[in-house]
């Protein structure tokens, strides 16, 4: 792993547990595996919509602007904000 | 902390009486339209900086990010939008030409949503939910000679109103439609004396509706008192619809 795709890990992992603490869950570790949506992690749509919307508001990067990509996993999404 | 509410169109008609409104209820108003008008711009020079106004063309994606961002530069991020911009083509659709029809999709649906995308975008990134207000119509409900664009633009809105309401409900923000029946507007001046006429004969409270008529319903939706009304469109038609 390249250190700018650990880097928008970390981004990924900090914004991840800022959304589910606001929702009251526990924080939990994020690894480039961990399935935003249909796994352990207590995530819905509209919080992977706003994880997009923070994302793009730190990096400035919207890799969705072209059209739909598609990701589940979060090593697939920090992928992504690397290559745009 | 005054709460920040963005309304397209407050230039003129039921959107200036809504900015104007919504100022006197101790809002923060961001508004944008072509041109501010003689007006609005009177209520700039009267209101000072609780008002905010810039050039937009509702439809035109850059244009509208561009007022979005200037209003959330100005007043933070937006407790409410009132997605009241909108235009009307009277013609029968066989011979409406399609580059009005166009038109009336891009200002009245498509920039409808991409406003309402634009501000949720603002809104998920802050707690504490929010408000949605879309002026629909009565037409896109009951259809009108010569309207058959207009109204599929504005039963479109209130698709949207539906689908937004189970998408952002988890957040607290609601999402309503808000249908006048035929106002007393610029926008009914199309209307021919013999059309009015007709409609108020049709309608059980006898005249045509009033910004006046309106304003109240979007004031109390964007109260507290309305959090737990959401995915609706309300009608204010003095009955004709009933």
């Amino acid at each position: 792993m390249s250190e700018r795709h650990a880097e928008l890990l970390a981004l990924i992992a900090q914004e991840t547990n800022r959304i589910l603490t606001e929702k009251g869950e526990a924080a939990v570790a994020i690894t480039p595996d961990t399935a935003f949506l249909d796994g352990p992690l207590p995530f819905d749509s509209l919080d992977l919509a706003t994880l997009i919307v923070a994302l793009e508001g730190v990096t400035g990067k919207d890799p969705f602007r072209s059209g739909f990509r598609q990701f589940s996993k979060a090593g697939e999404l920090a992928a992504l904000y690397a290559d745009a | 902390m005054k709460r920040h509410v963005i309304v397209t169109g407050g230039s003129r008609g039921l959107g200036l009486a809504i900015v104007t409104a919504l100022l006197d209820a101790g809002y923060r108003v961001s508004t944008c339209s072509r041109t501010p008008g003689d007006a609005l711009t009177a209520l700039l020079e009267q209101t000072g900086e609780d008002l905010f106004w810039q050039q937009a063309d509702i439809g035109d994606s850059d244009s509208t990010d561009r007022f979005i961002q200037a209003a959330v530069a100005r007043f933070g991020v937006p407790w409410g939008l009132v997605n009241n911009a909108g235009i009307a083509r009277d013609g029968i659709l066989a011979t409406l030409p399609l580059v009005e029809v166009d038109r009336l999709i891009q200002t009245n649906l498509t920039g409808s949503i991409q406003m309402a995308r634009g501000v949720l975008r603002q809104m998920l990134g802050r707690a504490g939910g929010g408000r949605i207000i879309n002026i629909s119509s009565i037409i896109g409900q009951r259809g009108y000679t010569g309207l058959a664009a207009y109204a599929a633009t504005k039963a479109g809105l209130d698709g949207l109103t539906r689908a937004l309401a189970r998408e952002v409900g988890r957040r607290q923000i609601t999402v309503n439609s808000v249908a006048p029946g035929y106002l007393d507007t610029e926008m009914s001046g199309t209307l021919s004396a013999g059309q009015r006429d007709q409609i108020v004969r049709r309608t059980p409270l006898g005249r045509l509706g009033t910004a006046a008529d309106v304003v109240p319903l979007i004031l109390f939706l964007l109260g507290d008192a309305a959090g737990f009304i959401t995915g609706q469109t309300l009608t204010i038609d003095g009955g004709i619809g009933c």
